[in-house]
């Protein structure tokens, strides 16, 4: 079916990923409208429950960052984008089913949409200053022109290489199965008594790479999810990760703490010493406690 | 004559499997190091070690790729 010069088919990635939307949008229904909604789960609310909650955690970890409103703001985004492919990774395994991402074409387009949203995102947050991811502070000037140019390749790269990764661990794993078990058959359709009972091995092999695959496409589902959001944290907060930002947080909050237990800071520079003190006054305390309790 | 080019090119594309092979040991190697100074972190740097490896294990289906095109495509 061709609309102008463009080719719109109803193809059977799309047949597989309308079963995946419905799927999904099925299993959310049942859980939050009618049946579920309970403040004590059933299985299946709380198998939701608990793809809704890994999300969270996984966007906190990597872009908490400096800006606390980031994560409201780009949830739902990776939720869905981690829901969608883990359904569809997991729907490949089902027997004469269809995988939807060992298509180059769809987990590219994916890659790609991602890849410059995020770099929308980028260069609406920090503006022209966003360029600045492209040279890390401290540098000095004539190593510059190199080191623009090695920043610059692989967050172009990136595009490619998450569609790539998606697609070849489905496409790597599903054509190994395939492999094996195609072995299997020619081996148990040879009608002779041994190679009947030898079977038995390449059919647990098969069993085993069935497992496997069953982990890998949740894993992938995981990774991918994990690299999109270092990646949006790369864009929105340039090059700050999130364990300078709890650094300062410690060092800015130990002041205070040490004035309510000591009294009155007598340096500014000298955090060590203060944490010291903090610690030996700690220290007397618990001792002194023991002490009073009667040794 | 070409098929056999096409084989041996092929054959050829998954000697890049030794260096993922030394790269996930790597990973899974330095889980057990660091798991064993520090146990109480266990989950934590397992979760680490999972990304490497994904990470690792991508390069290797890189090469894979790279056998499918030069059987497939040319």
């Amino acid at each position: 079916m061709n609309i102008g010069n463009l080719y719109f088919s109803f193809t059977n990635p799309s047949l597989f990923m309308l079963l995946t939307l419905s799927l999904v949008l099925l299993l959310v229904h049942f859980v939050t409208k009618n049946g579920g909604g309970n403040s004590v789960p059933n299985a299946w609310q709380s198998l939701v429950e608990l793809i809704y909650d890994f999300v969270p955690n996984l966007v906190n970890e990597q872009i908490g960052g400096l800006s606390g409103n980031v994560k409201q703001k780009f949830f739902p985004c990776i939720s869905v984008t981690f829901t969608f492919s883990l359904f569809r990774n997991l729907q490949g395994m089902i027997p004469y089913s269809f995988t939807v991402t060992s298509h180059f074409l769809i987990t590219l387009g994916l890659s790609f949409s991602i890849f410059i949203g995020i770099t929308i995102v980028g260069f609406q947050r920090n503006g022209l200053h966003f360029l600045s991811f492209l040279l890390p502070a401290g540098v000095p000037l004539p190593l510059a022109p190199f080191l623009v140019l090695l920043e610059l390749i692989p967050h172009c790269f990136r595009a490619l290489s998450s569609g790539i990764r998606l697609f070849a661990n489905m496409m790597a794993g599903h054509s190994s199965v395939k492999i094996l078990s195609g072995f299997a058959w020619t081996m148990l359709c040879m009608n002779n008594l041994l190679y009947f009972i030898g079977d038995l091995g390449p059919l647990f092999i098969v069993l085993a790479l069935t497992g496997l695959e069953l982990g890998v496409a949740i894993l992938q589902a995981h990774v991918s999810t994990i690299l999109i959001c270092i990646y949006l944290n790369d864009a929105t907060n340039l090059h700050q990760s999130g364990y300078f930002y709890n650094c300062t947080k410690a060092r800015s909050s130990l002041p205070i703490h040490s004035e309510r237990g000591m009294g009155a800071v007598h340096s500014l520079s000298g955090n060590g010493r203060k944490r010291l003190q903090c610690r030996r006054k700690h220290y007397v305390s618990r001792s002194g406690n023991i002490c009073g309790d009667g040794y | 004559m070409l098929e056999g080019a096409k084989s041996i090119g092929a054959g050829a594309a998954t000697i890049a499997l030794a260096g993922a092979a030394v790269g996930i040991g790597n990973v899974f190697s330095s889980l057990i190091h660091s798991v064993a100074r520090n146990p109480s972190l266990a989950k934590q740097l397992f979760g680490y070690a999972i990304l490497g490896f994904a990470l690792t294990e991508a390069i290797a289906l890189f090469a894979l790729m790279m056998a499918f095109l030069i059987l497939f495509v040319f």
